[in-house]
């Protein structure tokens, strides 16, 4: 932990990753406006450092006068749990499955990592909108679909370890006291492979995000009205000449966020990994 | 003696490994039998059988590719091999326990030791988490690890190589087993700690009035613990005599072998070699017609590569697998 704290790189991560948790989590109270509120009046109103800008929308509006800060703040709302929900499947079920597949060997082996062979084989996005597509575009599905997508790399990883893992003495030794397979599996080998997984875990909030933002974009996410970055950039594609800003901002967001989790994700595995310490 | 059954008979034992759709037969016909309160000790070289006979007792051997395909082990005048994974999971860690070859591996890295030994209790047993404390805290007593309070929260790694094997042996009398298998407990330590757990184990072993069952391939640990010794070859057991008779006129020339090959301290035959049993032990997937150990024996003669030998009883309680005797 120690070779994490004096990472630099991994603490601006943090930093990042912290600022963005503080925002969703009290989005309410940092908000100046309420993010779905149309104002006909204040369309397109450039941020207040700008000459027609104003200290009542600091970065600005939109095409419907909605406040682009308080959308902002409250898309990082929208894409933590979007990365939580969609991540924390993934894990769940490729943790089970790689679990599963490295202990038991054979051919339910074999079976398992042909599938996630199969769901690696197809391109992520195009995956995402099969699914999508089946289940109707809505953000729930845009979760559920990358959260599949996301099930083989940890499922990888997962087998990997274990496979590693069952070859240790301690294995057979919790057998040899009359464990069932389930507690060794979950209680004795899990444990000894969190390293990897954190770190796959970390680095799967960032792309998570980003595929979040992109199945939005193409609008198999977030429905109008709800504030997502992804969203908020494809409804202003139109207006890129004209008003800039309302498309740079959630870009600066999706772009920090992003960078954020993978630094802190490369720098923990800096430091849980004992092959690069020095 | 003839009235009262063996606490472990062991009758015909085989099993075999299928690699590649060939057939190893790690264990071939081993039959033993291992008194209440006695030890049995099982020498050979690596690769003999073995810990494959030891795994198969406890039924831990990985299927696929091991297979225990014949034979009956009687635990308790109970055939093991007819009891479902459940009931053995039941008699594994609470009737019969293991102690394994490598202290530093055997523990799981990522708990801390106390709660390794108090698992055993937990599963077996349902005591209160204070209860399960006391208990582990009074097996550190006993297994000799000072301050046992303390080093209850340690972690493996924090302790020495001699320490992680006596909270190994902790971990299998947890339970107050009927039965122990080392298996080579004391190969990875150094010599004075060696001592020191071999003692500790023929004390532990006359408090419980546990049956062990010795794995090395070191004649004097056998001569310092075991009752009975088995000497396996290639997956079968060449020689099986008390203790005693083994060492003071081993039969097989197998075992005479092993024995000439000990080195002894201010012997004086000091510019002498020491002698080694020629040859390698023949491949699983290879072996040779008739004896098993035809290619290495010294007293070799044209019937060994024919016939496979029996068993011969040359005594009470003596049996060699040597057509010598036959």
């Amino acid at each position: 932990m120690s070779q994490l704290w004096r990472n630099k790189t991994a603490m601006a991560g943090m930093f990042i990753v912290s600022f963005f948790i503080v925002t969703a989590i009290f989005a309410p109270l940092l908000s100046p406006h309420d993010p779905v509120e149309t104002s006909l009046y204040d369309q397109l109103k450039p941020p207040m450092w700008h000459e027609n800008g104003s200290s009542q929308n600091i970065l600005g509006t939109d095409d419907l006068g909605r406040d682009i800060l308080s959308r902002l703040i409250y898309g990082a709302r929208v894409s933590l749990v979007v990365s939580v929900f969609s991540v924390g499947l993934a894990f769940a079920m490729g943790t089970l499955f790689g679990s599963v597949a490295g202990y038991y060997k054979g051919k339910l082996d074999s079976v398992i990592m042909r599938i996630m062979d199969i769901i690696l084989a197809f391109p992520y996005l195009l995956l995402a909108i099969v699914v999508v597509a089946y289940l109707g575009p809505s953000l729930q599905n845009a979760m559920m679909a990358i959260g599949i997508t996301y099930i083989p790399r940890f499922a990888r990883i997962v087998r990997g370890s274990v496979l590693e893992e069952c070859g240790k003495d301690y294995v057979t030794a919790a057998r040899s006291i009359g464990a069932r397979d389930f507690r060794i599996i979950f209680l004795a080998i899990l444990p000894n492979c969190l390293g990897p997984l954190i770190v796959q875990t970390t680095l799967s909030f960032a792309s998570a995000i980003l595929d979040a933002a992109a199945l939005s974009f193409l609008g198999l996410g977030a429905q109008p009205p709800t504030p997502e970055w992804g969203a908020m950039i494809a409804r202003s594609r139109a207006l890129i000449l004209r008003a800039s800003w309302v498309m740079t901002f959630p870009g600066i967001a999706i772009l920090l966020a992003v960078l954020g989790f993978n630094l802190f994700g490369d720098g923990l595995r800096d430091a849980l990994d004992p092959r690069l310490r020095d | 003696m003839t009235h009262t059954s063996p606490l472990l008979d062991i009758v015909h034992l085989q099993t075999h490994f299928f690699v590649r759709g060939q057939v190893a037969k790690a264990v071939d016909n081993v039959s033993l039998t291992i008194e209440s309160g006695k030890t049995l000790g099982l020498v050979g070289e690596s690769g003999c059988g073995k810990s494959v006979t030891a795994h198969s007792i406890i039924q831990l051997i990985p299927d696929p590719p091991g297979k225990i395909v014949g034979g009956e082990i009687f635990f308790n005048g109970k055939n093991l091999l007819d009891d479902s994974e459940k009931e053995m999971r039941k008699i594994r860690g609470n009737q019969i326990s293991m102690i394994f070859q490598e202290p530093m591996t055997s523990l799981n890295p990522v708990f801390s030791v106390g709660d390794q030994v108090g698992e055993v209790i937990r599963l077996h047993q349902k005591l209160s988490k204070r209860e399960t404390r006391d208990r582990v805290v009074d097996m550190f007593h006993r297994v000799g690890i000072p301050a046992a309070e303390q080093r209850l929260d340690e972690y493996p790694h924090q302790m020495s190589g001699g320490m992680r094997q006596r909270v190994m042996i902790a971990m299998a009398l947890a339970c107050s087993p009927k039965m122990m298998i080392a298996d080579e407990p004391t190969t990875a330590l150094d010599v004075t700690i060696q001592a020191q757990i071999l003692d500790l184990m023929n004390k532990l072993k006359q408090d419980t009035g546990a049956s062990i069952l010795f794995i090395t391939h070191d004649l004097g640990v056998i001569a310092e613990m075991a009752q009975h010794v088995a000497v396996m070859y290639a997956g079968r057991v060449m020689e099986y005599a008390p203790a005693e008779t083994l060492f003071t006129s081993p039969k097989h020339p197998y075992t005479i072998g092993l024995m000439e090959s000990i080195p002894v301290l201010g012997s004086k035959k000091k510019t002498e070699r020491l002698s080694t049993i020629s040859g390698v032990v023949p491949s699983l997937f290879n072996l040779p017609e008739g004896c098993l150990f035809s290619d290495r024996c010294p007293d070799v003669f044209a019937d060994c590569r024919k016939i496979s030998p029996r068993q011969y009883e040359t005594e009470e309680h003596h049996t060699v697998r040597c057509l010598k005797y036959a």
